[in-house]
């Protein structure tokens, strides 16, 4: 029996954890006592970067990374990443199945990640102290943003200060006022009780964060034909009910979140949102592979 | 037959390595000042530029983590002959002497292993890792070949130090053992115990202990000869690891952290923290020792290490104590014990390193460390004022001189009061907190005329240290990747279980095992090993986190006063000459005050645990 070492950045009850639960099982249920998935749960392997350097170096078989990360290697797969440019979850899945999904899946593997399957975290909401429905508030604002040129060019195109602060001292700076808003996935808003200190939530989903399913290409390259069959069937499947995980778990969050008073907003003004991602189109264009390429995933139904 | 061996080496040939190695020391030492140097620069500017001018420097947070990197790269072989080589050498003096000769051939070939092990694992990783660093630009392998520079280094100066102390045949037995361990576990050669490979490992650092390896060292070597026991964790694959346990932007406070604590100190504000604590605490009962332990609390408020703290003490208090009658290994014991509060007043390395392995905030932590540390300094308080019955070393100061005096020593206490508000109110994130305060007794230093010799020696001292504490944390991180694949928490967790259900088990059974661990484990190493598997025990059974965080940190903070491994009496022993075992056995009552603080902050977490 082949043990392999799977890292999950969260607690053994969150979908990053029970989505290996499942690929688990199902590939115990063609191959019976051919593999086993040891999962170490709340990152005690490390950050998403570690995970994904020890994946290469070999004593990491398999995980989940967002996109962001991946673009260390491929920086084509910041496609994903690029605001307002998915109307919905659906948008995102179809074009990670297009061909340009196809072509960063390549990439992906020559640089030692097998991907069998894109996921989606879910959509990224602005989180402000004050109801916020259009951009304009935003001007003059210390933001809490990822430390990604994507990210604070954005922020930075509605005239907000971007701020680099840990993820976990984000509350107490929320609440000190050393930053005025930030933005977050719904799940993260809940777990890091971010309502208590901003608690309205503008549902923008100006970022659907994507990511990916992944098995190391040292252990993939021990595999037979049927094996890595077996194995990459169980990761779509895994990936779609990460994704079905994700969604449940954002209402139970979300109701969580109204019961302590938190306010949920719809933008308007979509075209100063929109016209605030254009020029992050832009400049991302040449690393994506090219304004066509963006054209065509826009259009893609 | 090596004893006479050992002996026959040109006395030439050991000079000349003598030279090289002090030569080599100083360069490195200097380059690695500078870097801290430009370190704090960079952090300072970071800050300045997001409060004046609303911006900031892509990619500053990644230049600082690979220049701490540096740091470590360069400081690294420099530790091997520090008072923080963390080498315990209770044991190795025990052994007869033909015994201990080749206890000692053992542990150099540990710190060989490891110089290899680092030097060649670094390198595999730069070769496969890839990637781009997004904020910088440049490729992710260039901290492993910063990191790799130092495995490269620990080697050369360990031989280098092996052949100006003329012991020629424990180089060439340590070289054999290394190369032969180096050879096997690339060998492809497999050995099937069925044990836990974090087992294995342990047994190794053990053996390495015994033997007085460095204790970094013991745990490199160590996680690399469980590769031919199934580890998997592969050469390359350690080294990721142990780079990436470094590779963190919180754990650049610490270079700052020592360096504020070495500049308070040579500035002389430190002396006028001392006028100040004789003035309200000097007239009493054993006066000049509580004058010691006020001025401990007020050094902890500006200082976030404890073993700056103690070597500080032990230079300063010592001769003091000792001139007003105290004998000379009480007087070394209330140092070392008064320096435990440092680690646990904020600001804290002890909690950063707790935040950093848990994910719990510093701020909040920082907090819960000043309720800790002050309930520990009232129970010094009364073990000093039982223990000591020396005269007063002064009248009671006239409100007027105190006054003064309290206004002499604001310098001091403006620098806690920006670490601890800037980072309780998230003003500044605490490495930023850490630099500014770096940066301010540096001017205090030139404000009261350290010269520049006086400055880069602080600069020095502080990188070297540094770099010792980072070696340790880096070196802890592949253990605890083995820890995790063990599942070693869930086996805690059983153990929890079979005492009972609740908060009194959950305390109960961390003390025991934070009490094992203290014995033979730098408190560093201990946190980062144990804090992320026994605080999921402790907040499952309703502590609350800070509370526990707290808990664990006292815990092996009396640790640091036990022996056989007790950082803080090692220091004061290495600065004062007084022997180690007349420490341990004089510090009893402080422990013994400090458990019983223990014991009343735990009863605390009961009680809020009971209520919440
Ligand atoms: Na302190
Ligand atoms: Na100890």
């Amino acid at each position: 029996q082949t043990t392999l070492t799977v890292a999950s950045l969260m607690g053994p009850d969150r979908p990053e954890s029970k989505v290996w639960e499942r690929i688990g099982e199902i590939v115990d249920d063609k191959l019976p006592g051919a593999f086993s998935f040891n999962v170490v749960p709340n990152a005690a392997l490390g950050a998403e970067k570690e995970v994904a350097q020890a994946a290469k170096l070999g004593s990491v078989q398999a995980s989940l990374s967002t996109i962001s990360l991946m673009s260390s290697w491929v920086p084509e797969a910041q496609i994903f990443d690029l605001p307002f440019l998915f109307r919905d979850s659906e948008h995102l899945i179809a074009a990670t199945k297009s061909k340009v999904g196809d072509d960063i899946k390549a990439k992906l593997a020559d640089q030692g990640f097998i991907v069998p399957a894109f996921i989606d975290y879910g959509a990224r909401q602005l989180l402000t102290k004050t109801p916020i429905s259009a951009p304009g508030p935003l001007k003059g604002m210390n933001m809490r943003v990822i430390q990604s040129p994507l990210h604070m060019e954005l922020w930075s195109n509605y005239g907000a200060n971007p701020t680099g602060i840990p993820i976990v001292e984000a509350y107490n700076a929320l609440q000190t006022g050393v930053v005025d808003c930030m933005d977050l996935t719904k799940s993260a808003y809940v777990s890091f009780k971010l309502y208590e200190v901003v608690p309205y939530m503008t549902e923008t989903a100006h970022i659907r964060a994507a990511g990916v399913v992944y098995f190391a290409q040292p252990f993939w390259a021990t595999l037979n034909d049927e094996q890595k069959q077996v194995l990459g069937e169980a990761a779509v499947e895994g990936a779609a009910y990460f994704n079905e995980l994700v969604r449940a778990d954002e209402d139970t969050a979300m109701a969580t979140a109204a019961e302590a008073g938190a306010e949920v907003i719809q933008p308007t003004d979509m075209e100063a949102w929109v016209a605030g991602a254009k020029p992050v189109w832009t400049s991302m264009a040449d690393t994506v592979g090219g304004m066509d390429r963006i054209d065509a995933i826009r259009e893609l139904s | 037959m090596s004893l006479t061996l050992d002996q026959g080496v040109p006395e030439g040939l050991a000079w000349r390595a003598g030279r090289v190695l002090d030569v080599a020391s100083a360069w490195l030492s200097a380059i690695a000042a500078l870097v801290l140097a430009g370190l704090m620069v960079l952090v300072v500017s970071g800050f300045v530029l997001r409060y004046a001018f609303s911006s900031s420097i892509m990619g500053a947070e990644a230049a600082g983590i690979w220049l701490n990197v540096a740091i470590v790269g360069l400081g690294a072989p420099l530790a091997l002959n520090s008072t923080l080589a963390m080498r315990l050498d209770v044991f190795q003096r025990l052994l007869p002497r033909h015994v201990r000769l080749g206890a000692d051939m053992v542990a150099e070939a540990m710190t060989l292993l490891s110089g290899l092990v680092i030097a060649h694992g670094s390198y595999t990783v730069t070769r496969i890792v890839g990637g781009t660093n997004a904020g910088l630009g440049l490729p992710e392998w260039i901290p492993f070949a910063l990191f790799a520079l130092g495995g490269g280094l620990v080697v050369l100066f360990t031989v280098l130090k092996l052949i100006a102390d003329g012991r020629i045949a424990t180089l060439v037995v340590a070289l054999a053992l290394a190369a032969f361990a180096f050879w096997l576990a690339g060998s492809g050669i497999r050995i099937e115990t069925g044990l836990p490979k974090s087992l294995i490992l342990g047994l190794i650092v053990v053996v390495g202990l015994v033997v007085a390896a460095p204790l970094p060292h013991a745990f490199i070597a160590g996680a690399f000869l469980v590769v031919p026991f199934g580890s998997p964790l592969p050469e390359p694959a350690i080294l990721n690891s142990a780079v990436s346990g470094i590779m963190k932007f919180l754990l650049l406070a610490i270079p700052f952290f020592l360096l504020t604590g070495t500049l308070l100190a040579r500035s002389g504000v430190a002396t006028r923290l001392i006028e100040f604590a004789g003035a309200l605490v000097g007239h009493m009962r054993g006066g000049l020792a509580q004058t010691t332990l006020l001025t401990n609390v007020f050094f902890s408020g500006a200082s976030g290490s404890s073993i700056a703290s103690a070597a500080f003490g032990a230079a300063t208090f010592q001769p003091e104590l000792e001139r007003h009658g105290y004998p000379p290994a009480k007087a070394g014991a209330i140092i070392a014990a008064t320096s435990v509060l440092d680690n646990v007043i904020p600001p804290s390395i002890a909690f950063l390193i707790l935040a950093m392995a848990t994910n719990l905030s510093v701020g909040q932590l920082l907090v819960g460390g000043l309720w800790g540390g002050l309930v520990m300094a009232v129970a010094l308080f009364v073990v000093i004022r039982l223990t000591c019955r020396d005269a007063p070393v002064s009248a009671p100061a006239a409100g007027g001189t105190r006054w003064r005096l309290a206004l002499r020593a604001v310098p001091a206490f403006g620098l806690g009061l920006i670490v601890v508000f800037g980072i309780r109110l998230g003003l500044v994130t605490t490495t930023e907190a850490a630099a500014m305060a770096a940066l301010y007794t540096f001017g205090l230093s030139v404000w009261f005329g350290v010269g520049a010799r006086g400055l880069v020696a602080a600069f020095r001292q502080s990188a070297t240290e540094a770099a010792a504490i980072a070696l340790l944390i880096a070196s802890a991180a592949p253990f605890a990747f083995l820890l995790a694949v063990d599942d070693i928490s869930g086996l805690i967790g059983d153990l929890a279980a079979f005492f009972g259900q609740g908060p009194v088990a959950a305390l109960l059974v961390s003390a025991i095992i934070l009490f094992l661990v203290g014995l033979v484990l730098d408190i560093g190493a201990a946190i980062l090993l144990f804090g992320p598997l026994l605080l999921p025990i402790a907040t499952a059974a309703g502590i609350d986190p800070i509370v526990f965080g707290v808990i664990m940190v006292v815990n092996l903070m009396i640790g640091g006063l036990t022996p056989p491994f007790g950082v803080l009496v090692f220091v004061v022993g290495g600065v004062t000459g007084v022997p180690t075992a007349h420490l341990f056995r004089a510090v009893l009552p402080h422990v013994a005050g400090l458990t019983v603080a223990l014991f009343a902050i735990s009863l605390f977490a009961l009680v809020w645990a009971a209520i919440a």
